[in-house]
């Protein structure tokens, strides 16, 4: 296998978007990598998207994406894993180039989920596990399986809903300075903590929004990425894997297996640790799952995400940044972008292109992407770095 | 609900209902026992591996050949919810609790909790399951705290 970098990054204004149609979106990011890359169109040879679906009016948007961008002759396909379908795509691209299929290949993401009402949204993320177990009879929701770990996780742990307000206080701090994000404005612990109860404890400044956006990224050969960039970022290491549909046959609810699992394979693969990391972002859908996602891929130990939160270990400055974008939950979480929004942040700042008091400290110039499809039912991990 | 800053949108004149007829041929005894008021769910009879959800083939040992076994109804509540906005197609249905509990031969259930109160409900908390019939949605189970 080839050495592959990120070359090129773009990323739309995340939000409610009814200015743009799916294409449209998609293009902005389209353009937008191109540009930072300088890479010309008939260099690109094969497009990986991103979309979970179901809630816009198209239902082949690979086609749809390429034929509004003016890819002709150009391979594509959709690719799903949930939450995760982004991080999926990059996989898809990375390894059309270190294969040696192709020396340049892009991943998109894209995902429009205004164009329903808000509670048809609900109901399409609910269907997602087992449906006949869990939706048909029990009309779960996507709060609902992820409040499931937080009870799971209070009792055990002792872990608060102040806690995990904390999570949304920061989410909300940083997205105030990322004009991309979908939400400006900074909020209190008061407010995080009186706010609608969605799914007891799970309260409406726990979860994420519902998101229209788009991202993309370029991937090269070691030979092009030399010629196209002087500030390639390596794909070190990519580690992926899955759990249960149906929630009900896991073996318990404090923390998600298959980021246990991914994290444990990207490592390996990239041949760095938890301590090595300088800047992450981890997958926030909800507050309680960033506490989570520390604990699951090492950088603290078990039951100690709250912790790290509460000693402000994961902001800038502190000993791992994490989600200094805004996160899902502030950024916004257009499903199948958001795996590769979280590569063009990591890009960014292992290039030192975050800006102001977003930039993290690097050392090590090691990043790491951590993407989840669904409750756990995918779960990717993706290790960057300046230098390879 | 209407903006008068949002964009100009064209609503869509065509709309669709997704309604599925799911396949249960293979497990239809799960649901016919239920109607019975017995919660069963399938074993291996190849290598002894229990199963919930009921499934025809194993996914230990990938044989086909399955029983019917009764599952115990004692359970002890592992996690729960309360899901207060509820979904389009339960929109009309009042908040629910929702819990997974853990049977004592180790397998998990997930059903709601009937007429749990919430503000009562723990982790370690003892759950039953009971089965119910309901004229228009036909059998399904619960769980319910004994008193």
């Amino acid at each position: 296998m080839r050495d592959v970098a990120i070359v090129g990054i773009g990323h739309s204004k995340f939000g409610r978007r009814m200015d743009v149609d799916l294409a449209e979106l998609a293009f902005e990011s389209i353009k937008g990598a191109m540009e930072d890359s300088g890479v010309q169109k008939k260099e690109i040879e094969n497009v990986t998207l991103g979309s979970a679906g179901g809630w816009y009016e198209e239902s082949l948007p690979a086609v749809l994406v390429n034929e509004y961008a003016g890819f002709e002759d150009v391979g594509t396909m959709r690719v799903e894993a949930a939450c995760a379908s982004g991080s999926a795509a990059v996989r898809s691209a990375y390894l059309s180039v270190a294969s040696g299929e192709a020396e340049v290949a892009m991943a998109v993401g894209v995902e429009k989920m205004t164009e329903v009402d808000t509670l048809t949204s609900v109901e399409l993320m609910g269907r997602s596990g087992s449906y006949l177990w869990e939706f048909e009879n029990y009309g779960m929701t996507f709060p609902a399986y992820y409040a499931l770990y937080a009870v799971s996780h209070m009792s055990r742990y002792g872990t608060t809903e102040e806690d995990m307000a904390r999570v949304a206080v920061k989410a909300h701090h940083y997205a105030s300075m990322n004009p991309l994000a979908q939400f400006h404005k900074e909020i209190t612990l008061e407010k995080a903590l009186s706010s609608q109860v969605v799914s007891w404890p799970l309260k409406l400044y726990d979860a994420c929004p519902i998101t229209d956006g788009s991202a993309a990224v370029i991937v090269a050969s070691e030979e092009a990425a030399r010629r196209l960039t002087d500030t390639p970022i390596w794909i070190r290491g990519i580690g992926f894997s899955s759990d249960s549909a149906n929630l009900s046959k896991r073996a318990d609810y404090v923390g998600l297996r298959a980021t246990v699992d991914a994290s444990r394979k990207a490592y390996a693969a990239a041949k760095v640790g938890p301590n090595d990391i300088d800047v992450a972002t981890c997958h926030d859908c909800f507050t309680i799952a960033e506490l989570m996602a520390y604990e699951d891929l090492g950088f603290c130990a078990k039951g100690e995400g709250s912790r790290l939160v509460r000693e402000g270990q994961t902001e800038v400055g502190g000993r791992i940044p994490v989600n200094v974008d805004g996160g899902l939950k502030a950024k916004g979480h257009p499903i199948g972008a958001t795996g590769v929004s979280m590569m063009v942040e990591i890009a960014k700042q292992l290039r030192g292109e975050a800006g102001g008091n977003r930039q993290a400290s690097i050392k090590n110039g090691v990043g790491l992407v951590h993407n989840v499809g669904g409750t756990g039912h995918y779960c990717y991990v993706t290790v960057l770095s300046r230098s390879k | 609900m209407p903006d008068d800053s949002a964009p100009p949108s064209l609503r869509s004149k065509r709309s669709i209902t997704l309604r599925f007829n799911i396949p249960i041929s293979k497990t239809s005894r799960f649901w016919e026992a239920l109607g019975e008021g017995r919660f069963v769910t399938t074993k291996c009879a190849d290598c002894g591996k229990v199963t919930f959800p009921p499934q025809a083939d194993c996914p230990s040992c990938m044989g086909s050949n399955s029983q019917w076994v009764d599952l115990g109804t004692e359970a002890e509540l592992l996690t729960f919810t309360f899901v207060q906005v509820t979904p389009t197609s339960f929109v009309d249905h009042d908040p629910y609790v929702v819990a997974i509990g853990r049977l004592k031969d180790g397998l998990n259930v997930l059903a709601w909790v009937e007429g749990g109160d919430p503000a009562k409900l723990k982790p370690g908390a003892r759950l039953r399951v009971e089965t119910r019939k309901d004229p228009e949605s036909g059998p399904y189970y619960v769980f319910v705290t004994p008193s």
